[in-house]
């Protein structure tokens, strides 16, 4: 009985769910080549700010059993990790908007690629 | 060495002031004009503190700014020395209604309450250090309760794999005065009918400046929870 629905119901060599034949032909369905920019999904930063910092917070703050005037250091060490972040993600956002090219620099922000890519576009 | 004093001379003024300062900083707020306004983009905010003016006139940036225009100030933006920025924004956050001369009424009700109750405690202290531990200005008084109040982390719910995990994450100054506020007006609302919103709020005040009270242990709460929740500090991204 099974053995009989296997039989019948595998796909004929006519059908499109048959194992495919060698050589397979080639189609092109996109054009070969690449696209004229890049896509900004990459560019996004990833890091979880100040994870060490907020660590030794907690550490302290357990120690102490939450009284923050015990742990002025660490919580001091904690927002300033998280001023200075925020700056730097500022200042990255901001140069990244303008998309100001820097000679000789390695890391290219998607917008500064862009740029770069469009004062040299691919000859037709 | 006179060189020295000049820059001492500034810094010992920034460490008295030092929690003051921290706060105007995130305090700067400027008249709220909905778009569409009169005043096209280029007019700049009014700068009408003298501390400010000063600032200016010392990084040689007044001859730039007096040419461009400016909004006019809003009544609460004054140089007068009674102009305290986290008040202003203390009493917008108990308005209602805009209903400022209440606001601004119940304020200083509970200002006066304090300083009453500081100056009693003054004259029952026995001895002169115990005299001069009290804070007798309500408004250092204000200042020190905002800022045992104000929150150091929060947590965010962020939807991982179908749950919701309550990520502890760092906060902004902005932020966690916002909360702080808000907790301590939470905390004086919370009350019989029959205690008055300045009593209460004195003594919310006054505890909290004393690092003890409702609004305290709530922050420490939060502290407690951003803790235990440490583990899923890993699926914050910024």
């Amino acid at each position: 009985m099974r053995l009989n629905t296997i039989f019948f119901t595998a796909p004929s060599s006519k059908s499109a769910r048959r194992p495919q034949r060698e050589p397979i032909p080639f189609q092109m369905l996109l054009p070969l080549k690449l696209k004229k920019g890049v896509s900004g999904k990459g560019d996004k930063l990833k890091e979880a700010a100040c994870m060490q910092e907020m660590a030794v917070m907690f550490a302290c703050f357990k120690k102490a059993e939450f009284d923050q005037a015990q742990c002025l250091k660490e919580v001091s060490s904690f927002q300033t990790c998280f001023n200075e972040y925020n700056q730097r993600f500022k200042l990255q956002r901001e140069q990244g908007k303008k998309g100001v090219l820097v000679p000789g620099e390695k890391e290219l922000t998607h917008r500064q690629l862009n740029k770069l890519l469009k004062s040299f576009p691919p000859s037709q | 060495m006179s060189n020295i004093a000049h820059k001492i001379g500034p810094l010992a003024k920034c460490v008295l002031q030092n929690s003051r300062l921290n706060l105007w900083s995130t305090l700067t707020q400027y008249r709220f004009y909905p778009r569409p306004t009169s005043f096209p983009d280029y007019f700049q905010n009014p700068i009408f503190r003298k501390e400010d003016q000063a600032k200016l006139i010392e990084n040689n940036e007044l001859a730039r700014i007096a040419a461009v225009p400016v909004k006019p100030p809003a009544s609460y933006e004054t140089s007068s020395v009674y102009h305290d920025p986290l008040v202003s924004k203390l009493i917008n956050h108990v308005m209602k209604m805009g209903n400022k001369k209440l606001a601004r009424n119940l304020v200083e009700k509970s200002f006066e309450n304090i300083k009453r109750i500081q100056i009693e405690r003054y004259h029952l202290a026995s001895t002169p250090e115990e005299k001069a531990k009290i804070i007798l200005d309500p408004k250092d008084i204000l200042y020190k309760a905002i800022e045992n109040s104000k929150p150091l982390l929060q947590l965010l719910p962020i939807k991982r794999g179908g749950i919701t995990y309550q990520v502890p994450g760092p906060i902004t100054d902005k932020r966690s005065l916002f909360l702080a506020i808000k907790w301590l007006l939470e905390a004086t609302n919370d009350k019989e009918r029959t205690v008055h919103f300045p009593e209460q709020f004195a003594w919310e005040l006054l505890d909290a400046a004393n690092n003890t009270g409702k609004v305290v242990k709530r922050k420490q709460d939060l502290h407690r929870q951003c803790e235990a929740n440490r583990a899923y500090a890993h699926y914050r991204w910024q």
